[in-house]
């Protein structure tokens, strides 16, 4: 990894930086105040190759890495457009299925994926199984013709968009004890396919749900490559989703840092404006460093990811993940103190980032379980769990 | 058919814009630049063009170093292949001798169409299509806010405050659009990773057969004898309307600053 981008990482950062820029938060916000989608940025992106910019050339991706990817979605939340499907659909649904599905899996979903004209989601979460994977219930049961799934989910982000979405459950002979996952993609208008939208405190165009699946007849190719290899498919998934879930929070620290500083050099309250007083400016610096330092580790976690290091990317993409989580808790909220009362209004938009940020801490992993990760993994500890 | 699409590097225009203490040219090299956004409708329509018939499309720049930034964006839209005119006695040319040296980059790339913007972002004098016409006796159809090609024959609207005219001529011709005439598009992706390995020439005064005197800050027909700075915006006069009266405080204000 050099610390001087390419040329190319370069042009598509400006690039897609203006694309944001050109629907921008207000237009973000007001989608997401209404109940609507960002559909037309999400082709428009989608179109210009920026959405599968991971996913393999010969079908119809860009043929770059986690890196590139990183790139797209840390600038549109720079610009206020942070696209949270693109932690899903390209990122652990195409690694998913470009690493571990069948050539008619590929062929099927990947130039969809590509081109941002298929969006799929992820279901992993169930009511009593969170950052504890090994309790999913949702069971695969093998039939005549190929599986039958059933289980529930929740906080499934983007089942409106979504004309599929890729579900771990385990294999009925694996009912129990630790996971041994099984990948199924399943289209979201399946009969047997239900999804109720829950309401949340967010304001944001995505929208999360509870997904139910009722003995949902799935053909035998729905399985993702083969039932053995499921988790180790599952874990090429989360390094991907990590490194996106930093790059969304990293660009929505950025997007709220940007119209702190912008905000406090114009502000004159007393004699200077209040960006000369340290206690406002020391502050902004802190958060600076701290959305630095995040986004260097998950530049490094998209290096390691796209040089083949799964093990060592996992490491490095859980403390971006963590990091960049609380960068952007930290940014919100001091941009939020930094515009005083216009810091709660609609107009100036920061108090509205504050729930979307708390969220980074939680999801898709939250910064307890990094620090579990973490203490076993890293250094060694025992486990209380 | 050959497209040529002249294509300028100027200083970003959200950042500082400085003239050079020395000599009152623009700094251009101390200073971070790009392509001229009006330059951008003009590779649109080359591109366009291109993607409704049999063309290739040429980025030409004359300017410093870093102006090869502006022949990679066009190279990153889409377009085939660059050319950079590169010299230091190019340096403080005026438009008289910028068009000098587009023309004879022009006729050695031997351009069925040429296509400009409709002004740079900095100089912004508007005139070096028409010099760049004149100089190779081709026709000149300029600030087209509507452009269709049918094979010989280029078709422009151009929109005047009154009327729009539409006019029409002949390959092989000079062709400016305005920023009405299309929508730039953004690089792809895969325009992004392919601009890298397009053909990109770089050319001196010498390879186009001019000399140093003719061109650069000695051979300008004007010289730019003083800047001032702009002077800071001073606060603007706020009319609250807290009684009722706004209405009748505006229009004094406007009617004192004969405004109205
Ligand atoms: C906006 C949003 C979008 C989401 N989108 C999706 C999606 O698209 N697909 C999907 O599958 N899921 C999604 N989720 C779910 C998300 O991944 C989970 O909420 C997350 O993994 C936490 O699980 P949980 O909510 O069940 O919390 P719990 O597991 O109930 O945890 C509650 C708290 O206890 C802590 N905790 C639990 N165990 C331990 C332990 N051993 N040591 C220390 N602390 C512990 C946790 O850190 C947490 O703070 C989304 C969630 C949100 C908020
Ligand atoms: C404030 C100011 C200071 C100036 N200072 C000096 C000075 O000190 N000495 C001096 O001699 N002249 C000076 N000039 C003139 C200036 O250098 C010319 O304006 C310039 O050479 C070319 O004209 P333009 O940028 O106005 O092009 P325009 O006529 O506005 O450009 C029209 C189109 O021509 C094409 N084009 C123009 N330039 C290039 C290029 N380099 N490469 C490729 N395509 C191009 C583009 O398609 C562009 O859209 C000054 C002008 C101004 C306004």
């Amino acid at each position: 990894m050099s610390f001087v981008e390419t040329e190319e990482r370069r042009a598509l950062r400006a690039a897609v930086s203006e694309l944001g820029h050109e629907y921008g938060y207000a237009w973000f916000t007001a989608r997401a105040r209404k109940g609507e989608q960002t559909t037309e940025l999400w082709q428009e992106a989608g179109k210009l190759g920026y959405l599968g910019v991971n996913l393999p050339e010969q079908y119809g991706g860009g043929g770059g890495g986690m890196a590139d990817l990183s790139i797209v979605l840390e600038e549109l939340g720079a610009a206020g457009c942070p696209l949270l499907m693109m932690v899903v659909s390209p990122a652990i649904c195409g690694t998913v299925i470009s690493r571990f599905g069948t050539d008619g899996q590929k062929q099927r979903w990947l130039p969809g994926l590509a081109d941002g004209s298929t969006t799929m989601a992820f279901a992993i979460t169930e009511p009593d199984a969170g950052s504890n994977s090994h309790n999913i219930t949702t069971t695969a049961r093998r039939t005549a013709d190929g599986w039958s799934l059933s289980g529930r989910k929740v906080y499934i982000s983007g089942l409106d968009v979504a004309q599929a979405v890729l579900v771990v459950g385990r294999t009925e002979d694996a009912k129990t004890g630790r996971l041994k996952p099984a990948l199924f993609i399943v289209p979201t208008d399946a009969p047997g396919v239900e999804f109720r939208q829950i309401e949340m405190d967010l304001i944001s165009p995505d929208k999360q749900f509870s997904l139910y699946l009722d003995d949902v007849a799935l053909p035998t190719e729905a399985l993702v490559g083969s039932e053995d290899a499921a988790l180790l498919q599952l874990f090429a998934g989360l390094n991907p989703e990590r490194i996106m879930a930093s790059a969304f929070a990293i660009g929505i620290g950025r997007h709220a840092l940007g119209k702190a500083v912008a905000y406090v050099k114009d502000r004159q309250v007393w004699k200077a404006p209040i960006g000369a007083h340290q206690g406002i400016s020391h502050p902004l610096a802190q958060v600076k460093i701290e959305l630095e330092l995040a986004r260097l580790m998950m530049q490094k976690a998209a290096a390691l990811y796209d040089a083949g290091e799964d093990l060592a990317a996992g490491e490095a993409a859980n403390m971006a993940k963590y990091a960049a989580g609380e960068a952007c808790v930290r940014a919100t909220d001091q941009a939020v103190q930094s515009l005083g009362g216009n810091g709660m209004t609609v107009e100036y938009g920061v108090a509205s980032l504050v729930a979307a940020a708390r969220a980074t801490r939680i999801a898709p992993v939250s910064r307890e379980m990094i620090l579990n990760f973490v203490a076993q993994h890293s250094l060694g500890l025992p486990k209380s769990y | 058919m050959k497209i040529v699409v002249c294509a300028k590097f100027v200083p970003d225009a959200t950042a500082d814009r400085r003239f050079r203490s020395e000599d009152n040219t623009v700094d251009r090299a101390g200073v971070d630049g790009l392509l001229s956004e009006l330059d951008e409708y003009a590779v649109e329509a080359a591109l366009t063009v291109k993607e409704n018939g049999d063309a290739e499309v040429t980025v030409l720049t004359v300017g410093p170093e870093q102006a090869a930034d502006a022949v990679k964006k066009g190279l990153q839209m889409g377009a085939d292949a660059g050319v950079h005119v590169i010299d230091d006695a190019i340096h403080g040319s005026d438009a008289v001798a910028t068009s000098l040296i587009l023309a004879k980059a022009l006729s050695k790339l031997e351009a069925d169409l040429v296509v400009f913007g409709m002004g740079s972002t900095d100089g912004g004098m508007g005139v070096v299509p028409a010099m760049v016409a004149e100089r190779l006796g081709l026709p000149a159809v300029t600030l087209g806010s509507e452009v269709t090609v049918d094979g010989t024959t280029v078709k422009i609207r151009r929109d005047g405050d009154l009327a729009s005219d539409t006019v029409e001529g002949t390959l092989p011709l000079v062709l400016s659009v305005s920023d009405q005439a299309n929508e730039p598009r953004y690089p792809s992706f895969k325009g992004i990773m392919a601009a890298k390995k397009k053909p990109v020439e770089t050319w001196s005064l010498a390879d186009l057969e001019l000399s140093g005197d003719q061109v650069g800050q000695a051979a300008a027909w004007t010289e730019v004898v003083e800047v001032t700075a702009r002077p800071p915006r001073t606060a603007g006069t706020i009319v609250a309307d807290e009684d009722g009266s706004g209405a009748a405080q505006l229009v004094e204000f406007l009617s004192t600053n004969k405004f109205l």
